[in-house]
């Protein structure tokens, strides 16, 4: 087991943003030691997301045309959403939304790994704010399939972790932005 | 155990995040998002470490339900308390709400009812002083 404690996220880098209107797009590229399958089956399966991912499915996510309620962790309040999955190419691409934000998962295979990309809709105001809450996340999937889990970092408990708040400023001055709820 | 926080379901929080900062008067405490979820407070500047009030987002059925009955009823979603409340109503009034009540003299207290914009009616009250 790998201490939580001893986990500083990594410099804010393969992060790219689209702007343009009240919500932006998010592109954030990781490249990870494990096969499409195994990463595909960690995006689908509610299982393995209740580990890394910032909510709960209720369902699977890897049948184009399911609907499956998403939960997400640790709002002070609880909040679910509803989605249809538009699109699930097992183990290419995978089309969701979770509550307004689109996301769009693609896998491409790269020697024996996969370079996994997150395409992701959220607000301006907050987008950096969800750029270091990702790149969080990925650190944390990177860790659980490589069998060094570092457990769910998500939610208010991932903002009072030192490591995002300087992320959440790195991505802040990289995207241009300034973000209202970040502590200065 | 200490009573921190209250809330009032807001169809807009962009919306309402003005209508309680700009004509209300309060100012924003908490503002935070992950994913669909915004997490937004506003608290009196005469009490800046007081009671939050959560402008929580009403997409879900039964927070819309419980919103417009509230509503329908001329039941108020929140109540603030004022020491000036003719003050207040003036003040409240030429920034543009509606007020569906002006001050009014009740039992031990003059109350005024506005609407919100965001689907609710909040009431002002003064206490008598004895």
């Amino acid at each position: 087991m790998t201490d939580r404690e001893q986990y500083t996220p990594g410099a804010a880098t393969g992060a790219q943003v689209r702007k343009g209107g009240e919500n932006w797009t998010l592109i954030l590229a990781r490249e990870l030691r494990h096969s499409p399958e195994k990463v595909w089956q960690a995006l689908t399966d509610p299982a393995q997301l209740h580990e890394w991912a910032p909510f709960d499915a209720d369902v699977s996510l890897g049948t184009a045309g399911s609907t499956v309620k998403l939960t997400t962790v640790g709002a002070p309040t609880p909040h679910v959403t509803e989605t249809t999955v538009t699109r699930a190419d097992a183990p290419k691409v995978l089309e969701y939304k979770w509550g307004g934000n689109d996301m769009r998962w693609e896998l491409e295979a790269l020697d024996g790994g996969t370079r996994l990309t997150l395409w992701t809709s959220i607000n301006r105001r907050f987008i950096a704010m969800g750029a270091a809450g990702w790149h969080i996340c990925l650190d944390v999937l990177d860790h659980l399939l490589s069998g060094t889990p570092l457990g769910r970092t998500v939610g208010p408990e991932a903002m009072k972790f030192l490591g995002f708040q300087r992320l959440h400023a790195e991505y802040d001055k990289q995207f241009g932005v300034d973000s209202p709820g970040r502590p200065k | 155990m200490k009573i921190k926080l209250t809330s009032v379901y807001v169809d807009d929080q962009d919306k309402a995040l003005r209508f309680y900062t700009e004509v209300l008067g309060f100012a924003k405490k908490a503002d935070f998002s992950q994913g669909p979820f915004r997490w937004l407070t506003v608290a009196s500047p005469e009490e800046p470490n007081g009671t939050e009030l959560q402008l929580a987002l009403n997409n879900n059925p039964a927070a819309t339900a419980y919103q417009q009955a509230m509503f329908q009823q001329s039941q108020p979603a929140a109540m603030f308390f004022t020491d000036d409340i003719k003050g207040d109503y003036e003040r409240i009034k030429s920034l543009g709400a509606e007020f569906t009540m002006p001050p009014t003299d009740v039992t031990g207290s003059t109350i005024a009812m506005l609407n919100d914009t965001c689907g609710n009616l909040i009431q002002l009250t003064q206490l008598a002083r004895w």
